[in-house]
């Protein structure tokens, strides 16, 4: 197996862009990260496409064969990758195997979704029909709700407060707020969401016990990475090459009601423990962490799981300050779901993106996590019954 | 004893793990050969949340849905029917009932309601 580089990305400002396609967004991030490469007029061996909903919400399907056309990258394999809200950290792991395995060399991964341009019921029932179609479907769960479960289940459990939660959504507000490609920059404040009298108007209940700004925003968004085999990373470009060191996937029953115990998000662990174990390292050696927080809840559950904290401590940790800049783990320094926003598709390559400028030191005081060496992803699809990480290291 | 006819769960001979929704293969041993059976009783409430922003289909301002286990050790999701969380808990026991949880093109579809 070879080593796998990332030595490009691209990222376009998440949210609201009505003046662009799917494809546009697609495109655009895609360029970015074949100009970061040093292939702007080349031509790559595979593109791997992540998204979820074009076949529903923009009556459009064969996205791959339609980009690689776009892009002027015929004719090059193309594919188009769906799994959920995890079609991201998926496509780029195929992407991973394809160079690993001695196949290709060059791969272009882009992840995109374009939500906004249907009314908010009609995205919600989009993301809601991952759920089973026969027993779960017809009652209106939606992936709010069942993080409202998870919430209830982990507050009767460990003991978890709606202060801890808070403390999760202003980190990621503070940070979405100093990344220019977030969908939400507005800075938020306890008193506004939570003490003041009018909380209850800015801060309405969603999905009992969780409010709305313990909810991702719906986005419009793309991003892309530009895998290359380490060996051969030096041909095209003088980055910093960031090392794809391990990656895990595991997968959860459908239904959240055939887990023996549904706080314990098993898929979560195992993705994690693959991932660390073919990167030979462990948890207390990521340096900066991007986790799926499409709801603050799935923060802190997923920094126990994946090993930052012990179970029942990462609520607390996240309210001592231990997962902001400066902690022990900082996590989310984009800004995370939250606040960078959710095309659901573009997520995990977003979250690749992401830990690819800290690990390359490219980002401003405020939001760099100073001398980061090793970084985590977590992509987390369905409610957690399809889960994709990621190790990266700075190649030195 | 209450009788929920339209729930049937399946319970693995090899091993006695109950599924519902039926699996081909049992989630822990891997068998293939399974006992109907039918979920019975109340409705002990595990967990539950009141949902504000609904997805297509429903005419109502809020639904509460929750995840039960009925005295069989079958678990299901279905619709609360209550007004409001007050008086809602987990460990509560609720009558289930097999009613219209939704409405697609005109037509009913039935589930399982379940009643404090």
């Amino acid at each position: 197996m070879r080593d796998v580089a990332v030595i490009g990305v691209g990222i376009i400002p998440f949210g609201r862009r009505d003046e662009d396609s799917l494809l546009d967004m697609l495109a655009y991030s895609s360029l970015k990260a074949l100009d970061d490469a040093g292939l702007g007029e080349k031509g790559v061996d595979a593109l791997y496409v992540a998204n979820m909903g074009a076949g529903i919400l923009q009556h459009q399907t064969a996205i791959a064969s339609a980009l690689a056309d776009r892009l002027s990258l015929l004719p090059c394999s193309a594919d188009t990758v769906e799994n959920g809200p995890a079609s991201g950290a998926s496509a780029i792991k195929n992407g991973v195997l394809a160079i690993a395995s001695g196949y290709y060399d060059t791969v272009l991964v882009a992840g995109g979704e374009k939500m906004r341009e249907v009314v908010g019921w009609k995205a919600t029932d989009f993301v809601a029909t991952l759920t089973h179609p026969q027993v779960e479907y017809p009652y209106g769960i939606t992936l709010p709700g069942m993080a409202g479960m998870l919430a209830r289940l982990y507050m009767e459990k460990y003991g978890l407060t709606e202060e801890q939660l808070i403390a999760v959504s202003l980190k990621n507000q503070r940070m979405g707020s100093l990344n220019p490609y977030s969908h939400v920059e507005m800075m938020i404040t306890k008193e506004g969401i939570h003490d003041h009298r009018d909380a209850i108007v800015n801060n309405p209940m969603a999905a009992d016990p969780l409010h709305l700004y313990d909810m991702c925003p719906v986005s419009d968004g793309a991003a892309a990475v530009m895998l290359c085999a380490l060996e051969k990373a030096s041909q095209f470009t003088s980055n910093v090459p960031v090392v794809v060191a391990g990656f895990g996937q595991a997968t959860d029953t459908h239904t959240l009601q055939e887990r023996d115990d549904p706080t314990e998000l098993k898929a979560v662990t195992l993705a994690a423990q693959q991932a660390f174990a073919r990167a030979g390292l462990t948890p207390q050696d990521v340096d900066v962490a991007e986790l799926h927080d499409a709801f603050t809840i799935l923060e802190i559950v997923e920094s126990e799981r994946v090993g930052f904290f012990k179970t029942g401590e990462g609520g607390k940790a996240a309210e001592r300050g231990e997962t902001a800049l400066g902690g022990k783990i900082p996590i989310n320094m984009s800004g995370g779901l939250k606040a960078r926003g959710h095309p659901v598709g573009a997520t995990g390559v977003a979250q690749v993106v992401d830990i690819v400028f800290q690990l390359r030191h490219a980002l401003p005081e405020g939001r760099q996590v100073k001398n980061a060496k090793v970084g985590f992803t977590l992509n987390f699809g369905g409610f957690g019954n399809n889960i994709v990480s990621f190790v990266l290291r700075r190649a030195e | 004893m209450n009788r929920m006819d339209q729930i049937v769960a399946y319970r693995c001979k090899k091993c006695g793990r109950i599924h519902y929704p039926c699996h081909d293969r049992c989630l822990d041993c891997k068998g293939r050969d399974f006992d109907r059976l039918v979920a019975e009783g109340d409705a002990k409430l595990l967990t539950y949340t009141q949902i504000f922003n609904l997805p297509w289909g429903f005419e109502v301002r809020f639904l509460i849905i929750g995840i039960v286990e009925f005295e069989n050790k079958v678990k299901a999701m279905g619709q609360i029917h209550a007004a409001s969380l007050e008086g809602i808990h987990a460990g509560m026991l609720l009558k289930p009932a097999w009613q219209p949880v939704r409405q697609v093109a005109g037509e009913a579809v039935y589930g399982l309601v379940l009643y404090p």
